[in-house]
């Protein structure tokens, strides 16, 4: 079997966007959507304050709350681990949205221009009225992982098979990966690592995994 | 060029250099001749130290391009009055009206004169972003170095927003530019304020993680408030702002007074430094008679010998009797005969006695305990005695490394605490050597490509160094350029780099009244300025908008509409990052933390048409060589390697001819071929197609040129520290010549030139030079306000791009004045609340961030907003720390620089939104 899943080294990130960027660039989100992003998490009180950097987005659980809720069907789980939309299905109903513990969905019903006077040629290029009115959120940039498998490519290994904010990562904080696979470097990572998902307790199965410190 | 997978669209290679931490490699995604996405350049990644990664800002250079607030075409102002409130009138004109209007000009100098009355160049040009500029602007070095005398010293931010201290002094103690760890080999790192996974860019991102995670090195972060980098360091140190040197020196006392002498490095100390050097009684070294060379105390004769006797066993410390010649400045002499001298050392140990961690907790809040700590855990990871071997060659291993954020860095203090960091490196023999606290560019020495090669040996076993004259015969009595660098500091020098290093305030507030004995201020005929905007990136800001509008003719290089440029006569519109064509030198060491184990060049090509009618530097750079009557000896700079390689060599000449107007791509062809042959000795003349298709070739780099220390021993050289004899010197020097000129308004600074750093409370300090100037009560003003690098936007000029924007958002402080909640609490303030923030010189207005990682008598405004003209960026409504900042000779160091720093009080003036 195959389980991709995300491996977020929280001693790495340095909370800087670039994966942030990346995902926009390639998904060609609108403004003010982010399929991937970065918490700003403070913790303490002063002087005892620490500061940490959290990569959030699709968690593409095991048990996707978003699936069980969607009344047509459009969002289903992969065998693969990945959670997808089906935006002809989709009747933007939001419900998805309402029903993610992880704040992971948008829905835009207009087409807003980043300086909102008119798309720039970026924008009327990348333009997919196919997102307006529907659910959207991170993909795992599914459409690079089914290309990298048509044509012999390893997803987590090559650049052209792998998501964009991993790709783009300036600190390697974000290792994407089929956990099922032993020898991923994801794999390995969560085996070397001592780690936890987010909300693991609403029993949603996340394949984001975040490591925290080394096994002693 | 490569067609790549999986959507089948084009893949253009070209590089970023927005920030000083650049240039890294990437590749621009084209889909039906549109520009769609940033991605990293693999190609790259077994050559580039961070494998080929960009950080954020160069994904915002698709919107950059596209940005539909571009000056698109040449405009002229209609309106002669120049003002903030006055509408310049900009409108549109054709590129041969534009050029031909710069030209008259530049011709009508020519025939005048290229220096003024007051002995200025009538030229002057301002670049921005630590000169990234260059990287951009294609041969315009080789149309300023074919003009002549061109001023570039009004600062756009030099010397308040950068690591001024460092910069001078780094340079002329192990040749560091710019100072940072040997981070892939550190294990513990003491960082007072530099905010580096900020500031460092991708490859110190890159290697900072992977010494967190696969090191395991411990970085402890001594800062007010806790940055980026705080937050991904083991330990946050909250220091009191602008206090950072009572704390170093209380370090280097727990290292000298509560450890066993043999924790230190005594072989280092003894042979690789000038500490076993013995003081005379004026506080000189003394020197053999016959060749001056200054005497240590060799302990197997026990007498005094010249320091490079072979096979001696210098005294490290102590006081003996001896005589010798004492060369005081200006060459008195003085001869002693059975003298009491002490060694260097010694002198540094009478120095930091009184240095004590309970000393220092009163000044810096921070704990003894503490600091004791710190200072002890240095100690342990130093591994005196360990070695490692690097490409053949054993070297010493000391894997810990002292760094300085640019407000420690900059202003008073910042000698002491780059004395004292370079010191502390120095007393476990850490100084670049493997693991520790090393150098990665020259800036002001030559070559600038080459560190070890810019290290020739000088007087005293020390590295020369090109100090401007103090001297009566040789000292630069009229300043050359409006802020006077040569004059007024020797520590410069006179490279290209020298006029953005003076104190480059003094040009703007010459502006506003002279200096008594010196020059009638005047203001160039012509000013030029790219990539910069100092009426925003300054300090006391409206007053350097002031200024600028008293400019007669003002050429503005413009991506939009800004502050500065709407003070502007003509508006150039040049191709942006991904429009232009350009060859850059890259790898080996430069800048922050960009260690490659390669060099070579990169290209940076059209990847998208230009829009609008924007030209391509070079086009615009020629055509005004044409049209001003020197393309003679504009082709000429090129062919002498003024646009980044020299067209001529040992095994090749694609030189241009001097009396054509060639085109863009003709010129960087030349460059290519002449690139390619120089990385392959001439076996190699790759034209720019080849280029283009490549993006970048490298040869390999040496990493043993990373470090200065082999290069030293095999010179026979000493590091100067700890003893300043020399800076003592020329400090007496220059105070002489200019008290000889009638110039006692320097004399502040002259203070700073002291043997040993001079102790000063330089938060105390600080303040009472802004009240005593500006006036106002101590009380009234209880807060310090400071302000932190943002990776999103430092360097960039990018503030008016949307995408930048959002994602900027996403970290804590770009939307308003961090304070922390027991501070505003107390002050009736809630978070988003709008306040009031007060300096002595005046106000502005902010929405509150509340933050538990702050000091409470401690405010931060990151980054530099405050925008009034630039679109996009005109609505944020965030304040910028620069207008409350006044410019102050009290406030100004030796060097000339002052620090990011300023009281201020705080009042709400209204709730959240």
């Amino acid at each position: 079997m195959t389980r991709y899943a995300m491996v977020v080294d929280l001693r790495r990130c340095v909370g800087c966007q670039t994966c942030t960027a990346a995902c926009k660039h390639t998904n060609a989100t609108p403004p003010g959507v982010q399929w991937r992003w970065v918490l700003d998490v403070e913790a303490g009180e002063f002087p005892d304050v620490t500061r940490t950097f959290v990569p959030v987005g699709c968690q593409h659980c095991d048990e996707p709350p978003c699936e069980t809720v969607c009344p047509t069907t459009a969002t289903k789980k992969r065998a693969d681990g990945l959670v997808t939309i089906d935006y002809d299905l989709c009747i933007g109903c939001a419900y998805c949205s309402v029903a993610c513990p992880y704040n992971a969905r948008y829905k835009v019903t207009r087409d807003t221009p980043a300086y909102g006077q008119g798309k720039m040629p970026n924008e009327t290029q990348r333009a997919d009225p196919a997102r307006i009115g529907v659910a959207t959120k991170c993909t795992f940039c599914v459409d690079r992982i089914d290309y990298g498998h048509a044509h012999g490519l390893v997803p987590g290994v090559d650049p052209d098979a792998t998501p964009a904010c991993a790709n783009a990562c300036i600190a390697s904080a974000l290792t994407f990966g089929d956990i099922d696979d032993p020898d991923s470097k994801a794999s390995r990572l969560l085996r070397e690592n001592e780690h936890f998902r987010m909300h693991e307790e609403l029993g949603t199965g996340p394949g984001f995994f975040y490591l925290w410190e080394k096994k002693q | 060029m490569t067609v790549s997978n999986p959507q089948g669209t084009t893949k253009i290679a070209t590089y970023c250099y927005q920030c000083v931490a650049g240039p890294d490699l990437l590749k621009v995604k084209i889909e039906d001749g549109v520009a769609t996405a940033i991605e990293p350049n693999f190609d790259a990644e077994d050559v580039h130290p961070a494998a080929g990664r960009v950080c954020v800002k160069a994904f915002g250079l698709v919107q950059k391009t596209y940005n539909p607030n571009r000056v698109l075409q040449p405009m002229k102002r209609t309106n002669p009055k120049k003002g903030r409130h006055e509408d310049p009138g900009f409108v549109p004109i054709s590129w041969d009206e534009a050029l031909d209007t710069i030209a008259a000009k530049l011709r009508g100098i020519r025939e005048t004169g290229l220096l003024d009355a007051s002995g200025y160049p009538r030229v002057a040009a301002s670049f921005g972003g630590g000169g990234t500029p260059t990287a951009y602007m294609g041969t315009f070095p080789a149309l300023l170095a074919a003009w002549g005398p061109v001023d570039m010293s009004f600062g756009s931010g030099q010397g308040v927003k950068c690591y001024h201290s460092e910069h001078l002094y780094g340079e002329l103690w192990h040749r560091a530019f710019i100072v940072c760890p040997d981070t892939p080999r550190s294990k513990y790192i003491l960082s007072f304020g530099s905010n580096i996974e900020a500031s460092g860019g991708v490859c110190g991102v890159w290697r900072h993680a992977a010494a967190r995670v696969e090191q395991g090195v411990k970085r402890v972060q001594i800062e007010p408030h806790l940055s980026v980098t705080g937050g991904c360091s083991a330990e946050w140190v909250p220091i009191k702002p602008k206090t950072d040197a009572a704390c170093m020196h209380a370090m280097i006392h727990v290292m000298l007074f509560e450890n066993a002498r043999s924790r230190l490095d005594i072989d280092f100390l003894k042979h690789r430094t000038a500490s076993p050097y013995l003081v005379a009684p004026n506080g000189f070294y003394l020197r053999d008679p016959d060749t001056r060379k200054p005497l240590v105390w060799d302990l197997k004769a026990g007498k005094a010998v010249v320091f490079d006797t072979p096979d001696i066993d210098p005294a490290l410390d102590g006081d003996f009797i001896a005589s010798g010649l004492e060369v005081l400045p200006d060459e008195e002499l003085v001869t002693h005969e059975g003298v009491a001298v002490r060694s260097a050392f010694g002198k540094l140990l009478d120095h930091e006695r009184s240095f004590t961690p309970e000393w220092a907790q009163g000044i810096c809040d921070v704990p003894a305990a503490t600091i004791r700590c710190v200072a002890n855990e240095y100690l342990d990871h130093a591994e005196i005695g360990a070695t490692i071997e690097i490409e053949g060659r054993t070297l010493p291993y000391r894997p810990v490394a002292v760094t300085l954020g640019k407000t420690v860095n900059n202003g008073w203090g910042g000698y002491d605490c780059c004395w004292a960091r370079t010191l502390m490196a120095c007393l476990v023999g850490a100084l670049d050597v493997p693991g520790g606290t090393i150098g990665t560019a020259v800036r002001l020495n030559r070559p600038a490509n080459d560190r070890q090669s810019s290290a020739k040996p000088g007087v005293d076993g020390f590295m020369d160094y090109p100090f401007n004259p103090t001297d009566k015969e040789n000292w630069i009595s009229r300043p050359q350029i409006r802020n006077a660098n040569r004059t007024l500091v020797p520590l410069v020098a006179n490279s290209a780099w020298s006029a953005a290093l003076g104190p480059t305030h003094l040009a703007w507030m010459q502006q506003r009244h002279g200096f008594e004995s010196f020059p009638e201020p005047t203001q160039p005929d012509v000013w030029f300025f790219y990539r910069t905007n100092p009426v925003i990136s300054f300090w006391d800001t409206p007053q350097v908008a002031e200024a600028v509008a008293k400019f007669p003719f003002v050429v503005a290089f413009s991506y939009t509409r800004d502050e500065t440029n709407h003070f502007a006569d003509i508006l150039l519109p040049d191709c942006t990052d991904l429009e232009g064509l350009q060859m850059l030198r890259i790898g080996g060491t430069k800048y922050v933390e960009q260690f490659w184990d390669h060099q070579g060049f990169a290209l940076r090509q059209p990847a998208v048409p230009p829009q609008g009618e924007t030209r391509d530097f070079t086009w615009i750079s020629t055509e005004l060589a044409r049209r001003s009557g020197i393309l003679d000896t504009y082709n000429k700079a090129i062919n002498r390697g003024a646009a980044g390689v020299p067209l001529k060599g040992p095994n090749y000449d694609f030189s241009l001819q001097p009396d054509r107007a060639y085109g863009v791509e003709e010129i960087w062809d030349a460059s290519c071929r002449a690139a390619s042959a120089e990385l392959t000795e001439g076996a190699e003349d790759h034209g720019l197609e080849w280029w283009k298709e490549h993006g970048f070739r490298t040869i390999e780099y040496p990493r043993l040129q990373w470090f200065l220390y082999p290069h030293l021993v095999d010179l026979g050289l000493r590091f100067e520290m700890p003893y300043q004899e020399r800076i003592s010197r020329i400090g007496e020097e220059l105070g002489r010549r200019l008290h000889e000129s009638g110039i006692d308004w320097w004399d502040r600074q002259l203070t700073e030139y002291r043997p040993l750093p001079e102790f000063h409370d330089f938060s105390h300090l600080i303040k009472h030079a802004v009240i005593s100037n500006l006036g106002g009560r101590d009380e009234d003003f209880p807060f310090w306000l400071l302000t932190a690098r943002s990776m999103q936007y430092s360097w960039g000029g990018n503030v008016s791009l949307q995408m930048v924007r959002e994602v900027a958002a996403n970290v804590k402080g770009h939307r308003g004045v961090i304070m922390n909640p027991t501070a505003a609490r107390k002050l009736g303030i809630e978070d988003g609340d709008l306040v009031e923030v007060r300096s002595p010189l005046r106000e502005t207005r902010g929405r509150v961030v509340l933050r538990q990682g702050i000091r409470p008598d401690t405010l931060l405004m990151v980054g530099q907003f405050d925008h009034w003209i630039t679109p996009y960026a005109k609505d944020f409504d965030v304040p910028s720390m620069n207008a409350l900042v006044p410019m102050l000779m009290d406030l100004t160091d030796a060097t000339g620089s002052a620090a990011d720093i300023v009281p201020v009080s705080i009042k709400r003036i209204g709730g959240a939104q």
